[in-house]
């Protein structure tokens, strides 16, 4: 791939924007409330697209590219099956929760919930988490721009974190927000070209799928059993493990997406934004999955003619992960081709901001504040929150290092994330909608949980992982796996929590008021239009995300 | 102007409207892009970032 001057341009003027916004924000930026959480200010239009933006990082963007291209139509599942739900439910019912007790992070809520333990273990691998996250996204996108670009890796690692730096140090969480927005239209415009360019090169819709095998086109009517579809999985495994447990896991307890709801300007509003942010959630596969099949049935014998074809990895095997890069490479002009390459930088930086600045405002807030230095005047936690900004970029590049430096790594961290994010919703579920829940319970549930699915993860094999313990079950897909883990952690946090609450004793009902919501007075949403209640609004998306799974069925 | 860049969407419009500038005179220099693919999305952008300059949001809500 090679780009000529107007694609440089795009690229430079990408750069020039989002470290200008950096600047344009700093102005405003005025107390640690300012940087860190945005003092609760931002429109909805905004809380909306970076709600959905912070998920659309370069994992989210190559991945679902990827398997769409591997699993067909099925990828579909991520979204109207492992998002919509889940974002209407935190939207509606615990929103008023995170909104309302004034917590500024969701371990701060623990806190306010249970206590000071839980926060801290929540805060503690939250913390750690979200850096290794941006470190993976930044090894990322350097080992991209050297394979496709033949980019220098260390300028690439060090250009896109200094860029990110600057304008997350400048304008912290606001000017996160800003660029992830701008991201977002940039990812989505700059990519439906390819769409639109590609289906019309393959004959349309109708024609791709004439060519492909049935199971790549259908959603649902190959998952009665394992050994019928691509993704090997039955669709109970996939609507628990994937739709419930890791679904509501992830959209309704990671600070990372809940963290751009809760800066909105009011009660309202912050219940409006995930829900919003559905609507673009729900027809996101045509930007990320489409291609994916697209690229599956342009190599099928019919349509050789067209030249197009996956890259072969190392090992001889199709290497999905450069399904877009490929697809950009074979169907962009220059100039176009230089948006293209634009969207998917943006992807990665969109990523790492987000990460970095969930991260600042978790360390400053629930780990400096809690536990070192209490009491300082708010100028002092905004000179943290700065100094913690850079040092998460730096610990970012590091860990970009370690990641390049050690193949599995990659795997290794995702897979210790989905040990910790796996059983958390039942923590949330049970906190805010049980009283009896207690702070002991909490704690143990959660350590509980996280066992279980290290425990389940090393006694069963997919694909050729797990089973470090014991090969007592085999599954047949990585994917299938990671649901099972999910679904097991999430069952042993649910009922240890339980036990244990039941033999601790509860916090005062005046303690939770505003935090369980029996003893919350439900918010009135006064005469709004239908369309900005979010009651509606939530059961139309739901039952539009219904339909969506019939006519793909 | 200088204080319309505090909104956003007139950041994102004025981004967009030069990226179009780019596509545009890209397509008008490279004769025989295939299928004048930059000049469709370059007025596409245009079109988008026109529109996102254009709309005017209440300054103290942002």
């Amino acid at each position: 791939m090679k780009l000529t001057l107007a694609d440089y341009l795009v690229i430079l003027l990408y750069f020039a924007f989002v470290i200008a916004v950096g600047f344009i924000i700093k102005k405003k930026i005025r107390s640690s409330n300012d940087f860190l959480s945005s003092n609760r200010s931002i429109p909805l239009w905004i809380t909306s697209l970076a709600f959905i933006s912070a998920n659309l990082g370069a994992q989210e963007v190559l991945g679902m590219v990827a398997s769409g291209a591997k699993y067909g139509i099925m990828t579909v599942h991520f979204y109207w099956v492992g998002a919509i739900f889940a974002m209407v439910f935190v939207g509606l019912f615990m929103m008023p929760f995170y909104y309302g007790s004034r917590a500024r992070s969701v371990p701060e809520y623990l806190k306010l919930r249970f206590d000071e333990k839980t926060r801290g273990l929540n805060a503690i691998s939250f913390a750690v988490m979200t850096v290794f996250s941006s470190g993976i996204s930044l090894y990322a996108l350097a080992k991209l721009l050297e394979v496709i670009l033949k980019w220098d890796f260390d300028i690439s690692i060090w250009l896109a974190a200094g860029i990110v730096m600057v304008y997350t140090f400048l304008g912290g969480l606001t000017s996160a927000v800003y660029n992830e927005v701008l991201q977002f239209f940039l990812i989505v415009l700059g990519l439906s070209p390819l769409v639109i360019v590609a289906l019309h090169d393959a004959g349309g819709w109708e024609n791709v799928k004439a060519q492909l095998q049935p199971q790549f086109t259908h959603a649902w009517k190959y998952m009665g059993h394992t050994d019928t579809n691509p993704m090997g999985l039955h669709f109970m495994s996939l609507i628990f493990g994937l739709g419930f447990a890791m679904s509501f896991g992830y959209w309704c307890t990671d600070f990372l997406v809940v963290q751009r709801a809760m800066i909105a300007k009011n009660m309202k509003d912050a219940q409006l934004t995930p829900i919003v942010a559905a609507l673009p959630k729900m027809l996101m596969p045509l930007i990320v999955v489409l291609p994916g099949v697209i690229a599956i049935a342009l190599m099928t014998p019919a349509l050789q003619s067209k030249g197009y074809s996956i890259p072969v990895n190392e090992m001889g095997g199709t290497d999905y992960t450069m399904t877009l890069p490929s697809l950009i490479a074979h169907y962009y002009p220059s100039g176009l081709l230089g948006v293209g390459i634009t969207a998917l930088i943006a992807s990665f930086m969109s990523g790492m901001a987000g990460n970095v600045t969930a991260f600042n405002s978790v360390f400053t807030y629930d780990i400096y504040q809690s536990y070192f230095v209490k009491r300082r005047s708010d100028r002092h936690y905004l000179r943290v929150g700065k100094f913690i900004t850079v040092a998460g970029i730096l610990f970012s590049i590091g860990t970009a290092y370690i990641a390049r430096s050690f193949n599995n790594i990659n795997d290794f961290l995702q897979l210790v994330f989905s040990f910790v994010n796996g059983p958390l919703f039942a923590t949330f579920l049970l906190g805010m909608f049980w009283k009896r829940t207690t702070g002991h319970g909490a704690f143990c549930g959660l350590l509980a949980g996280t066992a279980a699915a290290a425990l389940t993860h090393g006694l069963t094999v997919a694909e050729g992982k797990g089973g470090w313990i014991a090969n007592v079950y085999e599954i047949r897909s990585g994917m299938g796996q990671a649901f099972i883990v999910a679904a097991v952690s999430w069952i042993v946090n649910f009922v240890t929590t339980i036990l244990v609450s039941l033999a601790t004793k509860p916090k005062p009902e005046e303690e939770l008021k505003g935090l369980v919501y029996s003893l919350t007075k439900k918010p009135s949403l006064g005469t709004t239009r239908w369309y900005l209640n979010p009651v509606t609004l939530g059961v139309v998306l739901l039952l539009v995300t219904i339909l969506l799974n019939i006519i793909f069925f | 102007m200088y204080k319309r860049l505090n909104e956003l969407n007139f950041v994102i419009g004025l981004f967009f409207t030069v990226v179009s500038l780019i596509l545009l005179i890209d397509n008008f220099f490279a004769k025989g892009s295939p299928g004048n693919l930059n000049l469709y999305t370059g007025l596409t952008f245009l079109i988008f970032g026109l529109f996102m300059i254009a709309i005017k949001t209440n300054r103290n809500a942002e």
